[in-house]
This record gives structure tokens, C-alpha cells and sequence, in this order.
């Protein structure tokens, strides 16, 4: 077949390499500016906090280690990894960034000297449907279980550990109560 | 709809609801409880705990099983976007707003953390490039 003069001016093809965290960022992104009624970026720019995926930082000790035990256990999507000493997640609608201590940006040192570490007791609050079952197969996984389930006035809850110590509080709502908006 | 929630030990939770009120723009959803508050910000719910003894009805902040209290403190944050964190650090400055460092350049974020009431950290940025912006996280997403 002779050569289509237009094949010139045609762009290359360049093969697709399936991406689902692509497809998944920019859902949320499309569903956070219809929760917004605005675009992304526009429309915003005054106000003095900008409200959007809700973010929250941990500290890790071994990167790899956490965002196996995010992504394995807890359901979380990897969106980014700089090693060594930064990732992102996410799950729902939380992001979730690990960084490392010692490691620039976020892990740099204090103008004091301190240098951020994991651990504290201040936690994310995952909701789960079955608390009991789910604190069982973390347990049967070798995860750290630091305080079994409980019965609080709304909730159960129980507090599981990350591999650098970091705790995540999980919930289940007892029957009858729901979210409020 | 708050879809997120975050919970932090303080030792006030009443000096803490007036800091995140106040300081930061969030909204009180309810404080049953002298130990209790529940505050919202767009998709982030942020539950206000004061530690409580064994025998208390909320369970979030009892002791541990090994009799450990639970403190307000560490380095892990929940983290707020601002479209100028100059001028927002420089207001909570005048309001006398306890800083852990000044205003940090990363790679995709100006950052700064101050500190509420009880010593717990809040990390305020500012995006450099849209991929840090909150919500458009497509662009690096194959990175």
C-alpha cells in the first residue's frame, strides 16, 4: 500500500500502560470539586483554608515496611513513593503521607535539634464493619494489637499498631448510630 | 460529610475546641462531654479526647490495658492547605500561637507546624505545584 503523505504530520503512537492510581486521583479529584461546586484550584484561592481531601502525616521508620502494612492491611492505595524517605496514600477520602525522620523536608531536623519520630497517640479513625473479625485477622497477621476491642458510648474501637509504632484506631458503630453530616 | 476522623489526646478540651475554633476555622459539632468535643472542617472530622479514667463511658482515651495513659504530643499531624501561608503563620503569630519552626520550602509544599494548647502539632502548607494541591493528585499519580 503506498505511503499516506499524511502519515508525516500524524503523532507516534505511544503505547497505554494501564494506570488505575491515574484513574482513581482523578475521580476524587473530579468528586471533591462537585462536593467544592467549584473547580480544582479555582474560586478558592481566599479562602484561608482550603478544604479538600483531609491529609495527615506519619512519621515511619522503614517506608517500605509501612506502605506494605497500609497497603496490605489497611486497604490503602499507593499514590506515590519518593524513597527513601516519602510516600503517599490514600484511602477514601483520607491521604496519608509517611515520612521518614532524618530525611529532608518533612524529616528534617528542628531549628532546636528534635528530630520528628514515629509513635504519639494521636490516630487516624478507620471505620470498619466487623471490628472483631477485622482485629482477628490483624492479629493472625502478627499485627501489634495495642488495646482490643472496647465498647465506648458510640462506638467499638480497638487501637492496632503500625510497624514503627505509629497507632491506628479502628471503629465500628454500634447499631442505631449513624454518621451525622 | 465528614468522611475522614482523626482523633487527638488533649489535656483541655475546652481550650482546645476554642484554639481550633478560633485559630483555625473549624466548626463544633457537639461536646457532650466535659472529656469529649467533635469538630468539623470540610471533610475532616477532628475528635477532641481528654484522658479519662478506666471506668469512663467514652473509650477513646481510657488507659490502656497495661494501665498507660494516653498524652497529648508526638509528630504526627493532620495537615490544613492555605492559599498564603505567610500571611496565615503571621496572624497566628500575633495571636501569640505557639510555632515548633519557621516556614519550611519542600519539594511540593511550603510547610509550618504550630502547636494547639495541649502541645499537639497542626501542619499548615501552602502548595508549590499543583500535584501537591489537595485533590489533584492525577498528575504524579503514575510517577
Amino acid at each position: 500500500m503506498a505511503s499516506d503523505p499524511l502519515d508525516a504530520l500524524r503523532l507516534p503512537v505511544v503505547p497505554v500502560v494501564p494506570r488505575p492510581g491515574f484513574a482513581a486521583a482523578l475521580l476524587r479529584q473530579i468528586a471533591a470539586a462537585e462536593t467544592l461546586g467549584t473547580g480544582p484550584a479555582e474560586g478558592r484561592a481566599n479562602q484561608a483554608a482550603l478544604r479538600d481531601n483531609p491529609t495527615v502525616r506519619y512519621f515511619v521508620d522503614d517506608l517500605g515496611a509501612a506502605i506494605a502494612f497500609y497497603r496490605g492491611r489497611l486497604g490503602f492505595e499507593e499514590e506515590l513513593v519518593s524513597v527513601p524517605g516519602f510516600a503517599m496514600l490514600y484511602r477514601g477520602g483520607l491521604r496519608l503521607l509517611l515520612s521518614v525522620p532524618g530525611v529532608r523536608g518533612a524529616g528534617a531536623p528542628l531549628p532546636d535539634g528534635s528530630v520528628p519520630r514515629p509513635g504519639g497517640w494521636n490516630r487516624i479513625t478507620l471505620e470498619v464493619t466487623d471490628i472483631t473479625g477485622t482485629v482477628e485477622v490483624l492479629r493472625a497477621a502478627g499485627v501489634p494489637i495495642r488495646a482490643d476491642v472496647s465498647v465506648g458510648v458510640a462506638v467499638r474501637q480497638a487501637l492496632i499498631e503500625d510497624p514503627s509504632g505509629n497507632l491506628v484506631e479502628l471503629i465500628e458503630p454500634a447499631a442505631g448510630y449513624r454518621e451525622r453530616t | 460529610m465528614s468522611t475522614v476522623s482523626v482523633r487527638y489526646i488533649v489535656d483541655d478540651v475546652d481550650a482546645a475546641i476554642a484554639f481550633y475554633r478560633d485559630q483555625l476555622g473549624f466548626t463544633e459539632l457537639m461536646h457532650p462531654d466535659p472529656a469529649f468535643a467533635m469538630l468539623t472542617q470540610g471533610d475532616l472530622r477532628l475528635v477532641l479526647v481528654a484522658p479519662v479514667p478506666g471506668g469512663h463511658p467514652g473509650g477513646g482515651s481510657r488507659p490502656m490495658p497495661d494501665g498507660t495513659q494516653q498524652r497529648p504530643g508526638g509528630w504526627n499531624r493532620f495537615m490544613l492547605e492555605v492559599a498564603d501561608l505567610e500571611a496565615t503563620a503571621g496572624k497566628l503569630r500575633a495571636a501569640g500561637i505557639r510555632f515548633r519552626n519557621d516556614i519550611v520550602t519542600g519539594i511540593g509544599t511550603k510547610q509550618v507546624m504550630i502547636e494547639d494548647p495541649s502541645g499537639n502539632p497542626v501542619e499548615l502548607f501552602e502548595s508549590l505545584r499543583p500535584e501537591a494541591r489537595l485533590g489533584s493528585g492525577a498528575p504524579r499519580a503514575s510517577a
